[in-house]
Parts: C-alpha cells; structure tokens; sequence
C-alpha cells in the first residue's frame, strides 16, 4: 500500500439474509414451522481505492449499495468476502486506535442526547476521544464560528431544528480531527440555505485540514460542488469512478424544466423533449442540454407561461441512463 | 477511565433534565412506605412476630429492599441494546471509541446514582414525617458489606441485561427473555416476599445463584440479620460476575457479526 492510499477494497461483496413469508394469517401460521429463506447480495465485487485527502462522492438510488460499502468501511458491519483496509485496519475488528482516527455521520444515527445540549454531547466526546484540552476548545470554536451556532449551543437539543441539529452532528464528528469522515447523505430534509452552509462547512474541513471525505447523497449540488471524484452505484456493482465534472458532462444529457400557465393550457412539447408529468396548469419535462434555450423560446412564443424553474437532471436518472445505455465500468 | 465517568455524568444529566419527572419520583416514594405499612400492618394483626419479624423489622426489611430494587435500573440496558440492535442504530455504539459493556455500565451507574440519591433523600424524609421506628443496624461491618453486596449486585444485574441484550443479535426480539428475567428477580430477590419465609430447600438452593445477594441479603444485613452469610454473598457475587464478564465478552464477539445495521 502506497503512503497516501488511506482505503482500498478488493472484490468486496456482502450479502444478507433474509427470511421471506406469504401474505395473510395462513402465511404467518406457516412460516412458524417452515420458515424460507432468500439472500441478497447489496455490494459485489467492489474495488475501490482512496487516496488521502480526497472528497469522493458516492452516488446511486436507493438500495444501491452505498449506505452498505459505508457500514463496511466504518466496521458497522463484515464483509461476505473480499479484502478491506481503511486506515490499514480491518474495520470490522472494531478497534479503539482505528475508531480514534475517523468519524461516521449517518443522517438517521444521531449522537447527540436529544434531552441535553449539544455542549454535554461535545464534553462526553472530549472524554471518549481523549481530546486535549487545547485541541478540543481550538477545534470547537472553529467549528462553531464556522456554523455560526454559538446561540445553540446550550439549548436542549430536540429543540433544534433539523438544520441545526445536522450542523451540531458534524461538529461532533470533527472534534477529534479525523483522518477519514464518512458522511451518509448529511444535506437529505435540509432546505437549501442549511445545504448550503454544510457543503461551505465540508469544502473548508477538507481542504483546510486535509480531512479525506467519502459522502454519499442524492443531491445533484452536494456531488458537483464538493467531490472532484464519484463513483456510481448501482444493484451493489461499479458502474462508474473517475471524475466527477466528466461523468456530468457525458451521462447528464437533460434539463429537468417545469412550468406553470396562466391559464388551463394543453402544452404540445417537441419531439426532442420528454414529458415526466403535465397538469392543466403545469407541466415538467426533460430537455435535451444543448437545445435549452431554442426550446424555451420557442414554448414561450406559443403559451402564456407563468413561470419556469429550471433543475440539473435527478441522480437516479442519471444512474439509470448508465445502467441501460453503457453497462460499462470507467476507470 | 475519564471517558466512562463522562459517561455516567451525562446519563445523570439526563435524568434531570425533567423537572415534573424528578419530582413525581420524590413523591412516590412514599406510596412504597404506605403500601408496606398498610400490607404489613395487616398481616400481623395481633401478632407480635411472623418468622421471626416485629412489625418494626418487616417494614424496615420491606422498605430497604423496594429501595435497593428500586435503584437497580439495569433493565433499561436490555430493552435498549434489544431496541437499537432491531432498529439498526446500535452502530451509534460500534463507532465510538469505548468498550459497549463498559458504556451500559457507566450509564445504568448515571441512572442508579439519580435513583440513590433522590430517593435515599425521600424515604428519609418519609421514615421521618410518618415517624416508623427503624430497625437499621448500627454494625459498621454489616453496613460496609451491606454496601458492598449492594455494589457488585448492581453490576451483576447490569451484565445480567447486557447478556439478555446482546441477545438481540440472534433472536431479534427478547422479550420472552426478559419476562422470564423480570418474574424470576422479582421473587428470588425477595421482593415480593421475604425468603425466610420461603421452604429451606428453595432458599438454600437460591444461595448458590446471585439474585439472593442483590437485595434480599443486603436488606437483612441492614436489619441486622444474616451477618454469618455476608462472606459467602460477597465472594459468590465477584465469582459471577466474573464469570459473566467473559461470558458477554465471548457472546458479543461472536454475535455482533450478525448485525446488519438494517434500517440506516
């Protein structure tokens, strides 16, 4: 392993077990004596390399396969098979020396005590990461200026907002100075100011102090503007890594548009267009990137608009677009 | 060992971070005290002793023993691990940079010391206003080793809950497991009923499980009974603890594997 390799898995593969039932009272009675069992495989064959200090961006629909690669990463859970090295640990033989030197945040994994103040969460962290004194009051008001939350510090909290709650979570990951923090979709029920001010936060813990990041979110924004490299996942297999402007600019072919009218309007759309779903007065569909502009003059000459809103295409669509068309694994 | 006094800080904290909860607890306290007065009072009726017990001796036995059950909390380690295990956040546990047993211990120790001291304070307070004449031993060494037993009896009903937990990892759902626990401890700790009263078949043989040294023996020893056992109960608690300190070491160790985080 090279010095700045900090992560590496080969052939990494989980399956899990489930059992199944058939519907209905008679289903339950017998699956009480004959009970079946079925496996799914979540992640297969994976490889993957980090180098130190990189902000890479997982991305995938759901049930793709990244929350597990996550859980494998941080220990939470053992492979199947394959190989896994973060840190040059074993994850999962749970050690305090690799704990010490990386942070998970999982958007439904709280570690902060809902009935107390952030501040009592920061305090017991000191303790459990034997952070020094110094460390701990350098970092924290770094932290807090950075979020700006000082005002919350010392309020219960399950009086925080979801926002505030998040920025109090990732301050807690960060007081140890991590090696690697592990972030699973950290932005998802924020609204687009709390997004904002977390990408800021996660672009300035990274390049100030080096911290290498893995995040996995379903926000277009989160990925484009904070990770140089992703990897696309999908029914637990690679499907792309490499960089993340390029991935962009070859798989994210459409604009998403939505428009609202005036009045009730039946919107004939071009044939280069694709509907996603049409109302009397609204309607959403994709344009082709580069016919954008033409198109919109075009449906504004011909209807009375009221307004327009214009979105990168959805991750899952791009994903999809992957899966079906290429099947091909960039490296 | 900073990080489990931390620990058992913030569990503490927790505790009174409601007010209401804090004061209704005070408060109900004394219904212990009246029910065994109430209970008592009619049993003996006319009668100078039962087994062995003036009524003043009963109710003392009866009001140190709901004391010391009452600060032994350690079922909420089970029903915890049992919940996170299930719900897939008992990752919250594995990332952190401490010992699992450890932390349920510092935090049931957070939780047992909110129980001591508010309601060590209210029962005096209540023992006082009803005016019930005390039978407490004034013996210094029955009263250490009281404490002591008192001690490793609430560490072992911890490990006893981290076992059942743990079990979650397997099983899923324990709560069979935990009723079981619940009925057995309620009458082998003498909770329900003093032990004395029980066959001399059925107390001997409970002597050689640690149920008996948790309360019922150190109520004795504080009312100044069963002196010639304390030894025995403080060496017999060490060896079971001892033992479950392994057995949980070897069960986490081989069942934690199964945890698939489902759920996060």
């Amino acid at each position: 392993m090279n010095d700045k390799l900090i992560i590496e898995t080969t052939d990494l593969t989980k399956t899990y077990r489930h059992y199944e039932k058939d519907t209905g009272l008679m289903g339950s009675v017998k699956s009480l004596f004959i009970r079946r069992y079925s496996s799914k495989t979540a992640l297969s064959n994976f490889d993957f390399a980090v180098q130190k200090g990189e902000f890479i961006g997982l991305i995938g629909p759901n049930g793709a396969g990244k929350t597990t690669l996550v859980k494998m990463l941080t220990g939470i859970i053992s492979p199947t098979s394959g190989t896994i090295s973060v840190l040059g640990y074993y994850p999962n033989k749970l050690e305090n020396a690799f704990k010490k030197q990386y942070a998970v945040v999982m958007g439904q994994k709280s570690q902060l005590f809902f009935e107390l103040t952030a501040s009592d969460t920061f305090m017991l962290f000191k303790e459990l990461y034997g952070i020094p004194d110094e460390t701990h009051k350098k970092n924290l008001d770094y932290f807090v200026d950075l979020f700006d939350v000082s005002q919350f510090l010392n309020v219960q909290v399950r009086t925080l907002s979801l926002g505030e709650r998040m920025k109090m979570e990732l301050i807690v990951a960060l007081l140890h100075n991590p090696k690697v923090l592990f972030l699973d979709e950290p932005t998802i029920g924020l609204d687009a100011v709390a997004q904002k001010q977390v990408r800021h936060f996660l672009k300035e813990v990274n390049e100030r102090s080096g911290t290498t990041i893995i995040l996995t979110s379903h926000y277009m924004e989160d990925i484009k503007s904070l990770c140089k490299r992703c990897v696309v996942v999908n029914n637990g297999e690679k499907l792309y890594d490499g960089e993340t402007d390029a991935l962009f600019e070859k798989y994210q072919s459409h604009k998403k548009v939505t428009v609202t009218f005036a009045h009730e309007t039946l919107l004939a759309l071009p044939a280069e267009c694709t509907l996603i779903e049409q109302s009397a007065y609204k309607a959403s569909f994709l344009i082709p990137k580069g016919l954008t502009r033409e198109i919109l003059r075009e449906l504004m000459k011909q209807n009375e608009l009221d307004d327009i809103t214009i979105e990168e295409e959805e991750i899952g669509r791009i994903v999809e677009r992957i899966y079906h068309n290429t099947r091909t694994v960039v490296q | 060992m900073k990080k489990y006094w931390e620990i058992i800080k913030i569990s503490f904290k927790g505790q009174i971070a409601w007010r209401f909860d804090v004061a209704m607890n005070i408060l109900f306290t004394v219904t212990r005290i009246l029910f065994a007065y109430i209970l008592w009072g009619a049993i003996f009726g006319q009668r100078d002793t039962v087994a062995g017990f003036t009524f003043q001796t009963m109710l003392s036995y009866y009001i140190i023993n709901s004391f010391l059950s009452q600060i032994e909390m350690s079922d909420g380690v089970s029903r915890e691990l049992s919940r996170r295990i299930r719900g897939g956040t008992f990752s919250k546990y594995m990332v952190i940079p401490a010992n699992v047993q450890g932390y349920f211990m510092a935090q049931s120790g957070g939780v047992t010391a909110f129980y001591l001291i508010f309601d060590l304070l209210a029962t005096v307070i209540w023992i006082l206003v009803f005016r019930i004449r005390f039978s407490f031993t004034t013996d210094v060494t029955m009263i250490l080793a009281a404490a002591g037993m008192v001690l490793l009896g609430l560490v072992f009903m911890v490990q006893l809950n981290y076992f059942l937990g743990i079990l979650a990892f397997k099983y899923q759902d324990i709560n069979l497991f935990l009723m079981m626990k619940s009925n057995l401890v309620a009458f082998v700790t003498g909770t329900m009923i003093p032990l004395v009263l029980l066959p001399g078949t059925i107390v001997s043989a409970m002597r050689i499980f640690p149920f008996y040294y948790v309360a019922y023996l150190p109520s004795m020893l504080l009312i100044g009974k069963n002196g010639e056992e304390a030894i025995m109960g403080l060496l017999l608690l060490s060896a079971w603890i001892l033992l479950f300190l392994a057995v949980n070491k070897i069960v986490y160790r081989c069942l934690r594997i199964r945890f698939d985080g489902v759920g996060i």
